[in-house]
């Protein structure tokens, strides 16, 4: 036997269970602003989920993954997100040529008498869902929201901008300090003092 | 073109499980890097120009996803590679020793030697799947057999 008969006999031991299925159900589901009554810290976050999200339900990895919709690199594209049921979730997306970009995060929430608990997969999915501002490398500054982009570039004065984003029956006041952080309200624009 | 998500889990679902688990050395973690590549198929919305297309893009994703599977924190706590071989029906005692001496590799070694002996590919379509260079190929498959050819003595060919 040549050498590369010896590796497929040897190699054709590995076969997926038999019992692999792929059952995709696609939900037209709505991430529906969500008001918190706790503290949430969620870290390393950097891309943000639109309105139209699918779920596929993964038999066999005895759980549920979302298939969500995000912004990267200023164009729209799906990604995977896993939630570990501790408050940590991992989220990947395979660009064009098949390279696979992976992030990951987690935190904890702080209930009214003080106790720490995980953040729930719902609030880590309502802290992916929100607005996000991004510096592109050849120095635009884009604000993404649901399936939005508004570019806020020569909008800066003083170094600092006011965005009104509207996403279906949603209307964010968006404040954004350059380079400095942004903070959103349903209500009014935040004064850039009471942020940061 | 786009073979629907049935049809291109049928014809590829046990290389993109053998490739997974040539990173991954374990069961699980390859099953889910399967069950996600399938995944990022079905809802990526690429046009690929052959059915080999397909395969080259599904190896590639497989393989990033059991890489970055093996820096996630979220391993999942599987039976080491010894009482998994346990339950495989090798054909021979020269196949364990084989799949053994080859799951002993490093692993950049062992992923270029895959791709080459078991999926048959090219060094060129090797360096395409990996994105490195195609010397870096040749010189990753030279060490793999060379290692090979050290462990494994007279079963290993020198086919250099």
């Amino acid at each position: 036997m040549t050498n590369k008969e010896k590796y497929k006999q040897a190699f054709s031991v590995l076969r997926a269970s038999d019992d692999f299925s792929l059952e995709v159900n696609v939900m037209e589901k709505t991430v529906k602003r969500w008001k918190l009554n706790r503290i949430v810290a969620v870290v390393a976050a950097c891309a943000m989920m639109i309105g139209g999200m699918t779920m596929a339900y993964a038999a066999d990895v005895g759980g549920i993954q979302r298939t969500v919709q995000i912004w990267f690199n200023g164009d729209q594209t799906s990604a995977t997100v896993t939630f570990d049921g501790n408050g940590n979730y991992s989220m990947e997306h395979t660009d064009d040529d098949g390279n696979v970009h992976y992030q990951a995060g987690g935190g904890v929430s702080f209930l009214p008498d003080g106790t720490e608990v995980p953040v729930t997969e719902y609030e880590i999915m309502e802290y992916l869902a929100g607005p996000d501002v991004q510096y592109e490398e050849n120095g635009t500054v884009c604000v993404y929201w649901g399936d939005q982009k508004v570019d806020i570039t020569d909008k800066f004065e003083d170094d600092v901008c006011y965005v009104k984003l509207e996403n279906g029956d949603d209307t964010l006041y968006m404040t954004v300090k350059y380079q400095n952080g942004f903070a959103t309200s349903p209500h009014r624009y935040l004064s850039p003092r009471e942020f940061n | 073109m786009k073979l629907p998500v049935e049809t291109v889990i049928e014809a590829f679902r046990h290389n993109l499980y053998a490739a997974a688990f040539n990173i991954c050395k374990n069961a699980q973690d390859a099953e889910d890097v399967v069950q996600d590549t399938f995944i990022q198929y079905w809802s990526q919305n690429k046009d690929f120009e052959t059915e080999q297309h397909i395969r080259a893009w599904l190896l590639r994703v497989a393989i990033n996803k059991a890489k970055n599977k093996n820096n996630s924190l979220f391993r999942k706590k599987t039976l080491p590679l010894e009482d998994y071989m346990e339950s495989l029906s090798f054909e021979s005692e020269e196949s364990s020793e084989l799949f053994e001496a080859v799951m002993k590799l490093p692993e950049k070694y062992r992923i270029v030697v895959h791709l080459f002996y078991y999926e048959d590919y090219s060094v060129d379509e090797i360096a395409g799947i990996l994105k490195i260079s195609s010397g870096n190929v040749k010189v990753r498959l030279s060490r793999g057999r060379k290692l090979l050819r050290s462990t494994l003595k007279e079963a290993w060919d020198d086919d250099e």
